[in-house]
Formats: C-alpha cells, structure tokens, sequence
C-alpha cells in the first residue's frame, strides 16, 4: 500500500522534469538548425539577417558555434558585440567602438577605410512582421472562373474561362488567361424596340485571350465575427491579347460578321487564402477595345452582304467591364519557408 | 523487480507519456501551431474604431449601369454604431441627372416635336375630345421621350447595418490601415420626378401639352357617343413620379486613414417600384393601371457606387481587453 504513493510520486516528478527539459509547446515545431556561426552563436555577416526568435537558449548553445555564444553570454551578463543590443541605444559595445576607433585612427582593422557609418544592432533596428501566411514565389496559379458584364444595359455577356499564371516572385506574376462567352439581352433590350421603336446595335462577344501581368501592393487579414482570421490580397493586372466580336443583325434576314479585337486590359482585384493550395479570387477587369457594328443603313440594296456590312461598319471604343470570380489552385499545393519563423 | 527500479521505470513512463501526448494544440490549414487561443477572440488589445461612435459621412454616389437617366449626387450618411458590429443609420442624397449613352444613342433618331404636332393633329381633327381617325406616329419624339423619363432629386435609406468583418492590411509594405466591411438592410426611400405638359385647350403635341391624352387607355363618354381611347401611349402621362418606399441593401467597406477619419466605399441597391422610361410596359398601349396587366411600374434596383469620407465622433478610441 505504500508502495503505490511512492511510484506517483516519482512519476509526477518524472512529468515535471520533463516539463522543464522540454521545450515549450509553441516552439515545438521542428525548426532548421542554423548554420554554425549564425547570429544566434557568433553573429557572423553571412547570416545576420537570420535571427531566431523563437530558439531557446538551450538550443541557441547547442546549435550556435561553442564559443561566446549567446546562450553563454547572456548566462554571465556578458553583451556579445555582434548580437543584439538589449539596452536599445545605449551605444555600441567595446569590440565594435574598437573597431571603429582602429578605422578612425587609420590603423586599418576590419572595416574598410573611408566614411563608416555606424549603425549598431539594437531592438530598434528589427521591424516585427509576421510570416506571410500564403506563399506564390515560383508556384502556378491555375484559376478556372465565371464572369458577367457589368456596364452593359442593353446585352449581358456570361464568360467560362480560365487563367494560367506563373509568379515570379511573391507579388509579380505573368499569365495567359481565355474566356469564352454567352449573352443573353437586358429587359432593356425589349423595352427600347418596344417603346422608342428603335433595334438597339449590339454586338456579342464570342471568345477572348491575353498575356496578363499582376502585381500584389497590398496584403491584409480580417477577422469575422471576431474569432475566424482571414488573410487576403489585393492585386492589380494589365494585359494585352485578343478577343472576337459578332454583330447581331437587327433584322435576322441579314447575315452578321465577326471581329477582330485587339483588348488590352486593365483590372483589380481580391485574393482569399483558404488554404495552401487553394484561393477565392474575385475581381474587376476592363477590357478596352475598337469594336466595328452594323451599319445603320441595311436593306436588299445596301450593305446587304456580310463583307459589304463589315466595309461600311461604324467603329466605336468599348470598355467592356466584367465582373470575375473563381477558386484558384495552386501548384504545388504546399510551400516551405527559407528563412526561420 | 524491486521498489527503486520501478519508481524509475514509472518516472520514465511519466516523462514518455508527456513526450509523446498529443498536444493541446493543432495545426491549422496552413500549418501554423494553434492552441487554446484559437477559441478566443482573434485579436486583442484592438481599437474600437466604430463601437459607441457616431459616424457622419459625408459622400457622393452614381448610378451603375442606369439605362436611360445616370442619376449622380451628394448628400451625407449619419450612423451610431450600438457595438463593434451593429449600428443603425440614415442616408440622404440629393443629385442630379445625366443622360445615359443609350438615351444619347435614340435621341437623334427621333423626331422633332413639331413634326409630331402636325401629325398628331391630323389624325385627331376634332383635338382630345374627338376620335382619331388617321394614323398615329408610333415612334416618340425627342421631345416625348425625354419628358418620359424620370429623375431621383431625393433619395435615401433608413437602415441596420451588420460589420462581421475586420482587418487590417498592408499597402506597398510600407502603409498600414484598418478596414472593415458591412452590410446593411433597410427601408429606401425616394422621389422621383418627372414633367410632361399637359394643357387642356392647346393644340395636341404643342410644347405645352406634350402629354395631351386626358383618358389614356380607358374610353370618353361624349353624351351618348363614346370616344375610343386613344392608343398611343407617347402622349400619355409617365406616372413615374413622386414618392416611393422599397428595400434597400448595401455593402461597403470603411478604409481608416486615422483614428477617426475612415474612407467609406458602398454599393448600394435602393429597390422599389418605378418605370424609368415613362412608357409603356406591360403592351396594353397605353400608360396607366391595367385591371388584367398591372401597372407599367415594377419593382426594379437602382444599383449605386458611393464614396465618403466618415469623420467617427468622438475622435479618441478605445481598446478592447
């Protein structure tokens, strides 16, 4: 019966040893071991700018080179010169003042003559930012989407089609992008024959595509509700390509022709992140262009051929805005972190 | 196996389950580490950029994708937002009106008014109390056709507006902002406006009376004679004026530039019945109710962009725990 107690006893010891040793749960992530001389051991200039913040001093010694190491040096109260200054500004210590001194005297050491500008490491010096949660460096977006006129009040063109893009970096991508169109006629449409005793001229989109480029200036999260975070981009694209136009004959008798288009094309738009390879998009694109429509005058006698409708066609500059949304995937449909968190 | 080697073993197995216990935490889609927090409120220490704060937004707003009349005016949006999500408010709007590109289009097409006069009074030699015997001129002119045409000089919305969304964002890594969205349901609110002369005793389709028809769709007893009605519904009043009451739904978003000064963009849809051409819709020939067809009103959107600049009383913040 005493026994029993003794071995708890020894167990819950055992868990609370184990609660020292360990580290702590949100650093319990695997992490790549820093290269030696790294800034958490010697603070070498190769690897300055990697500095772990999550490494505990344990691991910072066991990992970082040997000798004055920051485990170390902190451990005896001790500032390193190359690591970080914990007292702000509170001025450069002794190995770096050196250093600076031997250049001012023209005694050489390890800066090279000239103007120095001294620039001690300090709490100051870090910007805090958190991980980009979603990484697009050297992945394909592959983003099937739907679209609908949106300055159109006579016809509404519905387009299916898809964007192909390759980022180059994290905010500049290049893509090729194809849509293909159906149309169906605003009430307007009726109502302008109808009451003006006037057929409207329109012209019906057929198929387009282009070479787009997109660029990412702004990044963001929001909360909803309060609890669920949700992190999202905003984009801008231009591209250039090409698209077919068809008239469509007031009169049915007569034949339409088809155009041409040349389409630059400028947009905005958003990015949701659900997950890593996989996002909402939605945007707004203007597709500008020089559109040819049926000739006002078109009888038996007049323009009654497609090719003499096509000659005698009038010509107007057409901003077509479309509204765009799909679920992009992305490939390959995870990503990995250079540089430590 | 004796007493020490078993307290050891037991301190082992201790340290083991702890090990390798699964822990209290899990990885979220993408892969980052969450815990207990994940339960908690996403952000803490946050300003309150709305709650208990009265917005008064001054702003602008268009039409988007108006057929016939763009509808383009300022006017101010007051809300006092009850919590960080709720708020209650009103928007007023005084604009103006722009032809569309499709009224620009027609327009030239049509005919003058003059040459619609003339035709009007030969077809009806006995004015608006006798019967038209000769054809009437089915098209509009210029002149119908724009005074058939409604305007919005008023408009508005009482409403309860939902935020579930805030957030910030990072323009060109180097601006910082807060954001959220909304969206808001109420009650629209608007006058319409249109003006078709009508003087009884000028000539039919003179400047003056424009819209000469004083029964449209329905016959004139003459003594014992009845005058058809007079089929043509240019000359008919528009009946799309005056004060209308509907649904309105919007969506917007507030940018804050500081503490208390938010850029406010919203598209709002004020819904309600209305027949922006003035003329004839159900194809009874005529404009006016219609015991079979309805009214030539319907229940339509009028969609618009707005922008604002919301300056949030009082100017200071507070933080939430």
């Amino acid at each position: 019966m005493r026994k029993l107690p003794h071995t708890i006893l020894v167990a819950m010891l055992g868990v609370m040893a184990a609660a020292l040793i360990a580290p702590p749960l949100s650093h319990a992530a695997p992490k790549k071991t820093p290269a030696k001389g790294s800034a958490a051991g010697k603070g070498s200039s190769s690897d300055s700018g990697d500095i772990d913040f999550d490494q505990p001093a344990g691991s910072a010694a066991a990992s970082g080179s040997t000798s004055g190491n920051a485990a170390g040096n902190a451990g005896n109260g001790a500032a390193n010169p190359a690591d970080i200054d914990m007292d702000s500004d509170q001025g450069s210590s002794s190995d770096l003042a050196a250093d600076l001194a031997a250049v001012d005297n023209g005694s050489g050491g390890p800066v090279k003559a000239g103007e120095v500008k001294k620039t001690p490491v300090s709490w100051q010096d870090i910007v805090v930012v958190i991980r980009k949660p979603f990484l697009k460096l050297h992945r394909v977006e592959l983003f099937p989407m739907v679209g609908v006129t949106m300055n159109d009040n006579i016809i509404r063109h519905y387009s299916e089609g898809g964007e192909l893009n390759y980022w180059l970096t994290d905010v500049l991508a290049i893509g090729v992008e194809g849509q293909y169109y159906e149309h169906d006629f605003e009430s307007t449409y009726d109502l302008v024959a109808r009451q003006a005793r006037r057929l409207p001229t329109v012209n019906q989109y057929n198929w387009s595509a282009a070479l787009d480029f997109h660029y990412v200036p702004v990044y963001g999260k929001f909360a909803v509700f309060d609890h669920k975070l949700i992190t999202w981009e905003a984009f801008f694209t231009a591209g250039i390509g090409a698209g077919q136009s068809q008239v469509v004959p007031r009169d049915p008798e007569f034949p339409g022709f088809t155009n041409l288009l040349i389409q630059p094309n400028i947009g905005v738009g958003m990015r949701f992140f659900l997950a890593k390879w996989l996002t909402i998009n939605l945007g707004v694109r203007d597709y500008a262009f020089e559109d040819k429509f049926e000739p006002t005058d078109r009888s038996t006698t007049m323009n009654a051929t497609a090719s003499q409708a096509q000659a005698n066609a009038t010509g107007e500059f057409i901003n077509n805005i479309m509204f765009q949304i799909g679920i992009a995937f992305w490939i390959p449909g995870s990503f990995e972190y250079t540089t430590f968190r | 196996m004796t007493m020490r080697t078993s307290q050891i073993l037991a301190g082992l197995a201790g340290m083991l389950a702890l090990a390798t216990a699964t822990p209290a935490h899990a990885d979220d889609f993408l892969g980052n580490r969450t815990n207990g927090l994940s339960k908690d409120y996403a952000v803490r220490h946050r300003k309150l950029l709305v709650a208990h704060r009265l917005e008064f937004t001054p702003l602008f707003e268009t039409t988007v994708n108006a057929a016939y009349q763009s509808i383009i005016g300022g006017g101010a949006k007051l809300e006092y937002h009850i919590s960080d999500r709720l708020s209650i408010g009103v928007i007023g709007v005084g604009s103006t009106a722009l032809n569309t590109a499709l009224t620009n289009r027609i327009l030239p097409t049509l005919a003058s008014q003059s040459s619609q006069a003339a035709a009007y009074q030969s077809a009806c030699p006995s004015g608006v109390n006798g019967p038209c015997t000769g054809v009437l001129p089915r098209a509009p002119s210029q002149t119908e056709f724009l005074d058939h045409l409604n305007t919005m000089p008023i408009h508005g919305a009482a409403y309860l507006s939902l935020t579930p969304w805030y957030g910030k964002l990072a323009a060109f890594s180097s601006a910082f902002v807060a954001f959220d969205f909304y969206f808001q349901a109420g009650v629209a609110l608007a006058q319409l406006d249109s003006n078709c002369p009508q003087t009884p005793g000028a000539a039919l389709g003179a400047a003056n009376n424009v819209c000469w028809d004083t029964h449209p769709g329905t016959a004139l007893m003459s003594g014992a004679n009845s005058i058809p009605a007079v089929l043509d519904p240019n000359v008919d009043q528009p009946l799309n004026s005056g004060f209308r009451a509907g649904l309105y739904l919007g969506g917007g978003v507030h940018v804050f530039l500081n503490d208390f000064l938010a850029l406010d963009l919203t598209v709002r849809d004020y819904a309600f019945e209305d027949n922006p051409s003035g003329a004839d819709v159900n194809a009874d020939l005529f404009v006016g109710p219609n015991k079979v067809l309805g009214d030539d009103n319907r229940f339509i959107s009028h969609l618009f962009f707005g922008a604002g600049l919301s300056i949030m009383l009082p100017t200071t913040v507070q933080r939430t725990p």
